[in-house]
């Protein structure tokens, strides 16, 4: 059972069939074809992905960043607090939250718009972020922080040109982490924004998959690859700088 | 001093709004919702103030007074300008002004006295009774099916019509389309006996997903741990692909591979069994997937974890366990499974909170079939809130479902907190010290 599982990942790439009998690139016709009407086109759908994962990434590493300086080195007024809540938060099973969150947003009238599913992904993401980049940032030695301020720079300063460099790796692994985490994300596209010029790969296969009209395996698993490529490739290449992350993030 | 401060402040505030905004808001939200009974019908803004033929059934099943209904379905007879318009495109322009110049803003409380006035006309006579009948019913005057967008408004007309307070009141109530605040949620809740379902379901789904996670990420983190270090990290690679992979299409290889002209259908054809489709052919098949394709996902969490800490326990117990003379069974019970009792404990502890959950994949394998046999409570959740068949989406409800979540949420985050070393997290800041 658990060969077959490897082997139905290394297989799925395979068009046509169980055992390959043929070459065909027919099933990525999706990629040059112009859909049907109520159909999206699959480089719209990308360009959506791809700016939801990276926003997502940049504004959920910036923020850590600055924040996550803060917990880690300055006491701020309530920072018991804060680290209490963001352990809290952390462990918090965000999914649970997103009856109220669809509501939330529909009050706000950002419902069905991709700044909207942004910035609800950003802000669940944060708590993790924040938490990461805290851990980098206690890593740091107090000495290079004394130093600096010793010599009459700003906490400001010390922080962009002493700081910074230091937790370079973990910044990198966070917006990649986010990156990936955002190209991933199923359940919040597809209850915040449904709509078909707002959607991105995830929901665009998961809907294809539910269309009755044109059940094909070997198409889905087409459009798979095609969505599952940059995934593979990025972990590929940073994966040791992920596993950081995977390893550690969780560990507290 | 006061500037750093500052500093900090500006540094962390954008976290905390949005935290604020979409985190801590939700959690109070859903406890808002949960009292509520909105749903599609009743919108989730304000609502208006509506009587239609359903809402005076409703209304007749109080005890009202007799004319109530009457005074709501005919209150009397106005010449309007409204009225006035659609005489002149119907009939005449020269008797619409007529009717203009002897009545208008006139009243009258019913159909006979306004056809009598009719009659004095002199310049356009209405020869036929039947269009002296038709003419005056345009200009009836009825609250029924006119929306109201406040209540005092509503309320204003219904005095004019002379209804009484207590019917009035009643009236008022019933003809309200919006959301009202209401603890139905919860009452149905427990009644219901599907709820109860749902839990137990959960419960399956909890304990063993999470035995498989536990014991299969141990058996991997040993395993690899005994393989040579190349070898074990392309295994650690492969079994990390779930995790990495996209659920949605992570999920599809697994439909794939339990479809009816799926990979097990096709092997097992060679041995003459039919295909079926494996994952929906009955609640245990379905379980079983379900099971296992979080399975995976957890277990290369587990795998993490373990195997880091198994790396951490001091080469030299291994060391002078060999000599001793211990084999590797007696090794992997005597010395690492008891080092690795943090490890698993935290993994439990994680897992059955996430577990609880979590509804991603069961909702992309088999959206909680056959039947509603893989419904587990935050499916449940979204489905009755976000997604169903009927259409009708009780947000409400939905809310309560989530709410149960939530406060399990809170406190097993509590628990956590008090789990973890929370003093080494709080050591002051030296430079401020």
């Amino acid at each position: 059972m658990f060969i077959f599982q490897i082997i139905d990942n290394f297989t799925n790439p395979a068009p046509g069939g169980i055992w390959p009998s043929s070459f065909t690139i027919e099933h990525w016709r999706f990629l040059w074809e112009t859909p049907k009407t109520g159909e999206s086109y699959i480089w719209t759908v990308t360009f959506n992905t791809f700016i939801f994962a990276s926003t997502t990434a940049v504004m959920v590493t910036t923020l850590s960043m600055t924040s996550g300086y803060v917990l880690s080195r300055l006491d701020i007024p309530g920072r018991k607090i804060f680290l209490a809540g963001l352990i809290m938060l952390h462990a918090f099973p965000t999914i649970s939250l997103i009856v109220a969150i669809f509501l939330t947003l529909q009050i706000m009238g950002l419902y069905n718009t991709l700044l909207g599913v942004i910035l609800v992904k950003s802000a669940l993401e944060l708590p993790f972020g924040v938490w990461i980049m805290k851990g980098f940032y206690d890593t740091v030695p107090w000495e290079i922080e004394m130093a600096g301020i010793q010599d009459g720079a700003s906490r400001f300063t010390v922080w962009r040109k002493l700081i910074l460099p230091q937790v370079q790796p973990g910044i990198a692994a966070l917006l990649i982490f986010s990156f990936l985490s955002g190209w991933s994300e199923f359940v919040l596209p597809l209850v915040l924004a449904p709509s078909s010029d707002v959607q991105v790969l995830s929901t665009y296969l998961s809907a294809l998959i539910l269309d009755d009209n044109k059940f094909d395996f070997n198409l889905f698993k087409s459009v798979g690859t095609f969505y599952a490529i940059p995934v593979i490739i990025i972990y590929i290449v940073f994966q040791k700088k992920l596993m950081n992350i995977y390893g550690g993030g969780t560990k507290g | 001093m006061n500037r750093i401060n500052w500093f900090g402040l500006i540094f962390i505030s954008p976290v905390l709004l949005m935290v604020f905004l979409f985190f801590l808001t939700p959690v109070v939200m859903t406890a808002f919702f949960s009292f509520t009974n909105m749903s599609t019908s009743t919108g989730i803004k304000g609502g208006e103030y509506l009587i239609n033929q359903e809402t005076i059934k409703e209304i007749k099943k109080y005890n009202i007074q007799k004319g109530t209904i009457e005074k709501l379905e005919n209150a009397g007879y106005l010449i309007d300008e409204e009225g006035l318009k659609i005489v002149s495109k119907k009939y005449k322009e020269a008797l619409s002004n007529e009717i203009n110049s002897l009545y208008f803003g006139e009243k009258f409380s019913n159909r006979k006295d306004l056809e009598r006035a009719l009659k004095k006309l002199k310049k356009n006579k209405i020869k036929k009774t039947r269009d002296r009948k038709e003419i005056a019913e345009i200009f009836k005057e009825s609250i029924i099916n006119e929306r109201f967008n406040s209540k005092s408004i509503f309320e204003e007309n219904l005095i004019k019509l002379e209804i009484d307070q207590n019917d009035r009141d009643i009236i008022i109530k019933e003809s309200y389309t919006g959301w009202s605040w209401t603890n139905n949620n919860f009452k149905l809740i427990y009644s219901l006996p599907s709820s109860y379902k749902f839990a137990f379901y959960t419960v399956i789904y909890v304990f063993f997903t999470l035995t498989f996670n536990v014991v299969f990420g141990l058996f991997l983190a040993i395993s690899t741990f005994y393989l040579p270090s190349k070898t074990a990290s392309t295994f650690r690679t492969i079994w990390f692909l779930p995790r990495i992979l996209p659920p949605v299409l992570y999920v599809l290889m697994w439909k794939w591979f339990t479809w009816d002209t799926g990979f097990i259908s096709q092997m097992s054809t060679y041995f003459g069994a039919s295909p079926k489709n494996w994952m929906m052919d009955s609640p245990i098949h379905a379980w079983t997937v379900i099971v296992l394709i979080n399975g995976f996902v957890g277990a290369s969490f587990g795998m993490i974890l373990f195997s880091s800490a198994i790396k951490a326990i001091p080469s030299s117990m291994l060391y002078a366990s060999e000599v001793d003379g211990a084999n590797r069974w007696q090794q992997i019970w005597n010395i690492i499974i008891p080092q690795l009792r943090w490890p698993i404990m935290f993994t439990t502890a994680y897992q059955t909170l996430s577990l609880l959950t979590s509804f991603e994949y069961i909702l992309l394998a088999t959206n909680g079939g056959p039947g509603r046999s893989t419904e587990v409570w935050a499916l449940a959740a979204y489905h009755t809130a976000l997604q169903n068949y009927a259409g009708n989406l009780q947000y409400g409800l939905g809310a309560t479902y989530a709410l149960v979540l939530v406060i399990i949420g809170i406190i097993a985050s509590l628990f956590y907190l008090k789990f973890f070393n929370f003093k080494d997290l709080v050591t002051k800041p030296r430079i401020e010290g």
